[in-house]
């Protein structure tokens, strides 16, 4: 597939912070890539730098093999920009905000009036196109604010977490909605917190932590390397009676964290050890209050690359 | 062009639908007037003379408050948010803060001449022998005050920090200017004071038009409002950050 994104060695920094390590990916041509990170990864920088918002320490981005500064007006004419906060003028109506949107890419007449009814559609606001904004739900803002972005036919449409607080029925409303604009021919770069999200839509993944690109790969290949492996969950009343030597002295085990009262036993899939682990607690009076498994999700290969620790 | 002057419409737009601003620059002008000339009338030889001087110290005050519509214009949280959009989109950034200080002196400009059109003749006071000068001459003053406004957002990135500090900076320059009481026969250090603030030189400006005829201090008044705003908008294209947006 064709390349219509180069990023090579991105870096940013904020006063002394480094928040762009030298990360390099490439966006191919019809793809819907999904940009997975805990808070403060860099997922929002990366975009606000793609969409020129914010500038680059060092690096280059290449749209279609040309410099993105070098031909800023016309790369902006060609994205489409969902931020993730809800940009929208609420005294307005549904269809004078995508008028005056779509217009700023260049759009009037005929064709811009095509392009409302389009986006309209597209959102699903077709009989609420005369309403003031601020009497829709968040759902129908939400969906307005995507319309929004994609009324003047973008070639690549980058959405900030797009479907923040809203219903189920809206969030998979959206989701289909994506689907459609890939099928339509336009290129999706998407960041977000919800792992089904990413499951449902993605065709590739990059996963982000601390300014870095960690993982890459389709949801598939992310999870195949955990796959041969399942984790156990085991909820104790106390912590530390047990040496964690204990546990990796039993076959399959490799590696065990406790988080607060919680012991996380990775181990492998082939090797069935569960009833080894148990004794052992019975072995130190430990009293097990709750257990789990968890086999290979992309939540399990996300938790796994970025850990459990909570994030500010 | 044609992305600026779509975002120029829609800033006017959202201007003159804007009740509170309507108000602030009709209303209560009107009112401020109305009192200050009622209340000190009798320190004049006339009623009349009372209110041909706050008509013209209370307008010069509206119009250096034009540089609180440029705030409200420019980063009021509503518009704020969809002016991210216009950052995004190929308008680019000069389309935002320079859109913004146009449509407020548009605006300011508009409410101002209608507010002279209904006083002029009720209160019976004059713009001069050519009310046409006077009225020119309200422009660039009109345009600096809008460009001030949308300076301070570009260099505080809040309203709220550039409106409070703007509205005590008129304020005081207006005090000392003379606007709401003439400092002239206060003493040595106040009238020198006074002779400082640029409200005292377009308080001098305007009355020689209206009252002397004369021209003469109307054009530096001019030139000077207009490369000071000149400097401005290039001060806009420099403290000017999208991140501030993000």
């Amino acid at each position: 597939m064709e390349k219509l994104l180069e990023v090579t060695h991105l870096s940013k920094k904020f006063k002394d912070t480094s928040v762009l390590n030298d990360i390099s990916f490439d966006v191919l041509r019809g793809e819907i890539l999904c940009f997975l990170g805990p808070n403060g990864a860099g997922k929002s920088t990366t975009i606000h730098i793609l969409t020129a918002a914010l500038k680059k320490d060092e690096g280059n981005i290449l749209f279609r093999q040309k410099p993105i500064t070098q031909h800023l007006s016309a790369y902006k004419q060609c994205l489409g920009i969902v931020p993730q906060e809800l940009a929208l003028y609420e005294e307005l109506s549904a269809e004078q905000n995508l008028r005056f949107f779509a217009s700023l890419y260049g759009l009037h007449g005929k064709k811009l009036s095509q392009a409302v009814t389009y986006a309209l559609d597209f959102a699903g606001l077709s009989d609420r196109a005369h309403d003031k904004v601020g009497t829709f739900s968040g759902g129908m803002k939400r969906r307005l604010n995507i319309a929004c972005a994609i009324a003047h036919r973008p070639e690549l449409v980058i959405m900030d977490e797009p479907t923040v607080g809203i219903d189920p029925q809206s969030r998979n409303y959206i989701l289909d909605s994506i689907r459609k604009l890939r099928s339509e021919g336009m290129t999706i770069l998407y960041t977000t917190h919800y792992m089904e999200e990413v499951e449902a839509i993605s065709t590739r993944i990059l996963i982000m932590d601390h300014g870095s690109i960690i993982a890459e790969g389709t949801n598939e290949s992310l999870k195949e390397d955990i796959e041969n492996e399942k984790r156990y969950l085991i909820e104790v009343e106390e912590n530390g009676k047990i040496p964690l030597e204990e546990f990796y002295s039993i076959e399959g085990v490799k590696s065990v964290e406790i988080i607060e009262n919680t012991l996380s036993i990775t181990s492998l899939k082939s090797v069935e050890n569960l009833d080894r682990i148990i004794s052992l607690f019975s072995v130190y009076h430990e009293k097990i209050k709750n257990m789990t498994t968890e086999n290979a999700s992309l939540e399990t290969v996300f938790l796994k690359l970025t850990g459990r620790k909570l994030r500010d | 062009m044609r992305c600026f002057f779509t975002v120029l419409k829609m800033d006017l737009r959202n201007l003159f639908r804007n009740p509170v601003l309507i108000g602030y620059n009709t209303v209560f002008a009107l009112l401020l007037i109305l009192i200050m000339g009622f209340l000190t009338s009798g320190d004049y030889a006339s009623g009349k003379d009372a209110f041909q001087y706050y008509l013209v110290t209370m307008l010069i005050y509206g119009m250096l408050s034009g540089a609180m519509t440029a705030t409200n214009c420019f980063m009021e949280r509503d518009i704020r948010r969809p002016n991210l959009r216009i950052i995004f989109s190929p308008a680019g950034s000069f389309s935002v803060y320079f859109s913004k200080t146009l449509a407020s002196f548009l605006f300011d400009y508009t409410m101002h001449l209608l507010l002279l059109a209904l006083l002029c003749p009720l209160l019976h006071v004059t713009l001069g022998a050519q009310p046409l000068y006077f009225l020119l001459l309200m422009a660039p003053v009109e345009f600096t005050a809008a460009s001030l406004g949308t300076f301070f957002c570009c260099l505080l990135h809040t309203e709220e920090a550039a409106s409070t500090l703007l509205s005590m900076t008129i304020s005081l320059l207006c005090i000392l200017g003379g606007t709401f009481f003439s400092l002239n026969g206060m003493g040595h250090i106040l009238s020198m004071l006074s002779s400082f603030s640029p409200v005292k030189w377009l308080n001098d400006a305007f009355f020689a038009l209206c009252c002397d005829n004369s021209q003469a201090l109307a054009v530096p008044v001019a030139f000077g409002c207009l490369i000071f705003s000149l400097l401005l908008t290039a001060g806009c294209a420099l403290f000017f950050k999208t991140e501030d947006y993000l």
